[in-house]
Parts: C-alpha cells; sequence; structure tokens
C-alpha cells in the first residue's frame, strides 16, 4: 500500500527530495552570496569608478543570480527544457540592456539633431 | 484517426504528464516572473539611459555613496553603503529562511513550515520597514540642503519636480525603481501571510503536499533576485 502511494506521488516528489536540496546546500548557498556581497563592498571601497568596476559589479551579480536561480529557485534541478524556456529569454533579456546601455547615448546624438 | 498509430496516454505529446516536469501553477509563475523580469530590465534601462546621457550636462548625477550614507540613530556620520547593505543582508537572509520553510515543506513538517514563513515574513516586514526609512531619510533630505537649481532658493531632500540631490531623473528614478521592488515586497509579504496561515489551518496537509509554499517560494526568490541588481545599480554603480 505504502509502496503504490509512493509511486502515485513520485513524479511530483522526484525533483524535491532526489536532488540534494538540504540545508547543508542551502546554508552554503547562503554563505556563497554572503561571500560576493562583502567582494562587492571590498571593490566598492578599494578601487575608484571605473566602467571595470561597474563591469565587475554587473559580473558579480550574474553569478550571484546563478546561486539565487539555480539553487534557491531550484532551476538547476528543473528539466533542462523548463531552464531552456526560462533562461534563453532572460539571456536575452541581458542583450537588450546591454546594447542599450552600450548605445544609449544614440538619443542624445538624436536630440542634438532635433534641436 | 489512424488505428496504426499506437497512442502513449504517459508521453507528453498527449497531454499525458508535463514535457516540463512541473505542474502547471509551477509553470505559470515561472512565466509570469519571466514578465516581470522585462518590466523591472526596462526600468534600469531608463536609469542607466538617463545616467548616462546626463553626463555632459551642468547638473552632475549624484554619486551614490554621498546621498546614502546615513544610519539610524547615527546623525551626521558619513556611512556610505551600510544600511542598504544591512537592508541586502536581510532580503538574502528571508530568502534562505523561504527556501528552508519550501525544503521543511517537502518533509511535510507542518510546524517548520510555519516556523519558517513565520521568519520570512518577519523579513519581509523588516526590509519594508528599512526601505520605509530610506524613503523619508530621502525625501526630507539633509540639514545644508543644496541651491544649484534655483537661484538663491535652497532645497531640502527631494519631490517628484526638485530634489537637492542631482538631476530631477535622479529622484524619479530612485522612487519608481525601488518603490516598484518595495511594492513587490509587499505583496510577497501579503502572500506569505496568506500561506502562513493556510499553513496553520492545515490546508495543505488535507492536500497532501506543499506545493504551494515553492510558489509563492518563487516569487519571493526573485524579489531578492530583483534587489540584487537595484542594489549593483541604484548603489553601488
Amino acid at each position: 500500500m505504502e509502496h503504490t502511494d509512493h509511486s502515485a506521488e513520485h513524479t511530483a516528489e522526484h525533483h524535491e527530495e532526489g536532488h540534494g536540496i538540504n540545508k547543508k546546500t542551502i546554508w552554503v548557498t547562503f554563505g556563497i552570496l554572503s561571500a560576493l556581497t562583502l567582494v562587492d563592498f571590498a571593490f566598492f571601497f578599494n578601487m575608484d569608478a571605473s566602467m571595470s568596476r561597474n563591469l565587475i559589479f554587473v559580473a558579480l551579480g550574474i553569478i550571484k543570480s546563478y546561486y539565487i536561480v539555480g539553487i534557491f529557485m531550484h532551476m538547476k534541478y528543473e528539466v533542462k527544457r523548463l531552464a531552456g524556456i526560462i533562461l534563453l529569454p532572460f539571456g536575452f533579456i541581458l542583450g537588450l540592456v546591454a546594447a542599450l546601455l552600450y548605445e544609449g547615448d544614440r538619443w542624445s546624438v538624436i536630440k542634438w539633431f532635433v534641436e | 484517426m489512424s488505428e496504426s498509430v499506437a497512442l502513449n496516454p504517459n508521453s507528453a505529446w498527449n497531454g499525458g504528464k508535463s514535457p516540463f516536469g512541473v505542474s502547471y501553477g509551477k509553470l505559470m509563475m515561472w512565466v509570469f516572473l519571466l514578465s516581470d523580469a522585462f518590466t523591472f530590465s526596462s526600468l534600469l534601462v531608463t536609469y542607466g539611459c538617463n545616467r548616462y546621457l546626463s553626463g555632459g550636462s551642468e547638473i552632475k548625477w549624484p554619486h551614490p555613496d554621498k546621498v546614502f550614507n546615513h544610519f539610524p540613530f547615527l546623525h551626521g556620520m558619513d556611512l556610505p553603503l551600510v544600511f542598504v547593505s544591512m537592508m541586502t543582508f536581510i532580503l538574502i537572509f528571508s530568502s534562505v529562511t523561504m527556501v528552508l520553510a519550501v525544503e521543511a515543506g517537502a518533509r511535510k513538517h507542518r510546524n517548520d513550515v510555519a516556523f519558517y514563513m513565520f521568519l520570512t515574513i518577519i523579513g519581509g516586514i523588516a526590509f519594508l520597514s528599512c526601505q520605509a526609512w530610506e524613503w523619508s531619510q530621502f525625501i526630507t533630505g539633509s540639514h545644508e540642503g543644496s541651491s544649484f537649481l534655483v537661484d538663491g532658493q535652497k532645497i531640502h531632500g527631494a519631490n517628484l519636480f526638485l530634489n537637492e540631490y542631482g538631476p530631477a531623473a535622479f529622484a524619479g528614478l530612485f522612487f519608481i525603481v525601488t518603490g516598484f521592488h518595495g511594492f513587490h515586497v509587499l505583496s510577497g509579504v501579503v502572500l506569505n501571510v496568506i500561506i502562513y496561515v493556510n499553513v496553520i489551518k492545515g490546508t495543505y496537509d488535507k492536500r497532501g503536499h506543499y506545493e504551494m509554499i515553492e510558489k509563492v517560494g518563487l516569487y519571493w526568490h526573485f524579489v531578492d533576485l530583483v534587489w540584487v541588481f537595484v542594489f549593483t545599480f541604484f548603489y553601488l554603480i
């Protein structure tokens, strides 16, 4: 009886129990996120503002988001297809943000033409 | 339909199971979060473009560690980033308690779920209180004020038209970006309270699974994820 119950709920529970989200993983991830935030502060206080420092901050943000999405939001343990359809558009968003920031001054050129 | 095609009811193509291995609710939560990410990235792009464009104008974009350098009860001290880093750690920690609640839900341990949900709610309320203080500090402004926008007349703090820190867009974007994020935190706290009450009532024990915790958890982690980027763009860069 217990065995049949288990197999009925197998698909629902499989991704929760089988793939190593346990308390240890959670606390290790918390440690990593805190350490990365402290690295942020180290760069903030020890480096002058520059484009390379901004890129370091963005890179650290992306690493942090890998841990939040991968471990906390469980994406690392989901079916690859799900990760694909959700993360691919996220990649497009990042590309758009980068493109708009890189060529954002185009607005000022257009404004200058209009005026 | 030809009889020669063998239909396998367990195949994803026949609706036998989810091709993504998740329930409908969780899949839709992911799609919602994706659309929310569009909104937030558009706000951050607006921030980036405005800041970039202000480079040539006479009113300089303020440096964040000159604006956000206050801490409650410590008047007149220059403490850049201390308060906002505390907010960051509060939010990361509430994310941890949320994922601990999900983990307890997988074990179907009602008391543990309730305990960690309670901690998550406390974390969310703490973050919102910090943000309220930050906003009031920003709106009230410094004692000295500044007069570089209006001839001879001093401005203290900020409103939607003028602020003592820099271009009007700076305060406007601060209000919309952190306000929109704060509103997400508020909605998250409300959802968490609803889930907490349901856990206490034993709704999920009757239902047989604690998947609802995972769905709300996804939302809560997303709010944390957005804060990582708001923090990076607004306070660090």
